[in-house]
């Protein structure tokens, strides 16, 4: 599962551009977006106008899991599960979802869980389905801080071991100390550096043309989740080069995959 | 003692004491403490219960709320405990029994809450007697206890120790850098950009004021 507690820091990026990576690895991925009533997973891969039944189709037996899958534009062995626009955010109960979520392991390598945003039902869903969590922050207090709380809920329902994107820094402002420190976000949350996705303009370009930009060789935010859906592969990956200042880099490159 | 997140009920020789976490949502508290007294209420049932909620302040008609929950499960409001100095209600939850030997040589001793694990924003601890962390607490976690707190880590969100007026009461961390901290009464805040002090220190009180210095 992916989830951050605050909305708008890149959940629904991230699930794109791993389950794109993946799935150009080779695997058999689904998306699965469980973000009812705020749907957009599907934008981001370019599928919306597929969509003929959602998740809350599936997990009510209106139809079967194989009539709500949509497959990927690009790759064969990539599947998105939408979620329901138009129903009510409680539509889906922990126990469907855990359901669901075995039925989805029998047929594929990964399922990436888009979370919504929050800590109520819709993220007590994606838990109740989940065996690992990424946990995707920005280089803010505010989006730290529930970061953190975020993490305490996760491994109070035996989630252990999340692992941390931090998604959004920008260079330039890291080497003016203006902002949060990427060794501060750590020293706070405590938990293993899965990678660190720049800010990038090449994002909201390839969200807008619904192509994830982990498939784009000229992007650096791209190059940042290829290096991430390998890391997710269990492959020893460096940190790539993000411009900030060579101290800052050397202790970055020691703490990723660092328990 | 028995808990929730937010509400945890003890059995002291005066009856029941019933702790409110001061952060938390009102209705919140409600909702917990209904399921939780609807398990164990039989086990209560009849005693007087004196209620302590840190410096949170409620309602009226919040208090009559409260106090009509608690007869719905056959227990009786008995009154309130807060910091001392802040009304006549106001008493101490334990009298520490002081073996005045024992102060002289800088020592105090009673019971203390081990927590093996780090304080995520959103969690409170709030404990009668002294609470040490093994881990760090993080800004959003605070800790309340009526007599030490030891961070055997970093301390970055809220410690109040002394929660019931204890003046003598200290808050020790092996990097201390709360977003608040109390002693009894006495509130600081952390200094903004404080060139950060290596090693472990403790927060005392010191002439009426809150000191930190090097352990
Ligand atoms: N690394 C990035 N660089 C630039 N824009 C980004 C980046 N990550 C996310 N965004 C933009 O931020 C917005 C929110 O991202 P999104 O993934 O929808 O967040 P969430 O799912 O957590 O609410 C989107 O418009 C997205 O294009
Ligand atoms: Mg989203």
């Amino acid at each position: 599962m992916v989830t951050s507690g605050k909305g708008g820091v890149g959940k629904t990026t991230t699930s794109a551009n791993l389950g794109t990576g993946l799935a150009s690895a080779g695997h058999k991925v689904v998306l699965v977006d469980t973000d009812i009533g705020l749907r957009n997973l599907d934008v981001v891969m370019g599928l919306e106008n597929r969509i003929v039944y959602d998740i809350v189709d599936v997990t009510s037996g209106n139809c079967r899991l194989k009539q709500a899958l949509i497959k990927d534009k690009r790759f064969e062995n990539l599947y998105l599960l939408p979620a329901a626009q138009t129903k009510d955010k409680t539509a889906v109960s922990p126990e469907q979802m855990r359901t669901l979520a075995a039925e989805l392991k029998e047929e594929f390598d990964f399922a990436v869980i888009d979370c919504p945003a929050g800590i109520e039902q819709g993220f007590r869903n994606a838990i109740a389905g989940a065996d690992r969590a990424v946990v995707v922050t920005t280089p803010e207090v505010s989006a730290v801080r529930d970061a953190d709380r975020i993490i305490g809920l996760l491994e109070a329902n035996e989630l252990r071991n999340p692992r941390l994107i931090i998604n959004r820094i920008r260079p330039q402002m890291v080497k003016r100390g203006d902002m949060m420190d990427i060794s501060d976000i750590l020293d706070i949350l405590a938990i293993e550096l899965l990678g660190v996705v720049p800010e990038d303009e090449s994002i909201v370009i390839s969200t807008n043309r619904g192509e994830p930009a982990v498939m784009d060789h000229s992007s650096k935010a791209g190059e940042a989740y290829r290096r991430i859906t390998r890391r997710i592969r269990g492959e020893e990956v460096p940190l790539m080069n993000l411009d900030v200042p060579d101290g800052l880099m050397d202790r970055l490159k020691r703490l990723i995959g660092m328990r | 003692m028995t808990r929730t997140e937010h509400v945890a009920l003890k059995g002291t020789r005066d009856g029941l004491i019933l702790y409110l976490d001061p952060t938390a949502d009102f209705d919140v508290l409600m909702k917990e403490l209904n399921q939780h007294l609807g398990e164990s209420a039989e086990f209560w049932r009849g005693a007087a219960v004196r209620c302590y909620a840190g410096g949170r302040e409620y309602s009226s008609e919040e208090k009559e709320g409260l106090a009509s929950l608690l007869q719905k499960h056959a227990l009786e409001l008995s009154g309130w405990l807060s910091v001392p100095g802040k009304g006549p209600e106001s008493q101490a939850v334990v009298a520490p029994e002081h073996d005045q030997h024992a102060q002289d040589e800088g020592q105090t001793e009673g019971k203390a809450l081990f927590v093996k694990r780090t304080l995520r924003s959103g969690t409170s601890i709030q404990f009668e007697g002294h609470v040490v962390i093994m881990g760090d607490v993080n800004p959003g976690a605070e800790v309340i206890a009526t007599g030490n707190i030891i961070v055997m880590g970093a301390l970055r969100g809220v410690a109040h120790a002394g929660a019931t007026g204890d003046r003598k009461a200290m808050v020790s961390a092996y990097n201390l850098a709360p977003t608040q901290l109390r002693i009894a009464d006495l509130v600081t805040r952390a200094p903004k950009d404080e060139a950060g002090s290596e090693g472990p220190e403790v927060a005392r009180i010191k002439d009426n004021h809150l000191i930190v210095e090097g352990v």
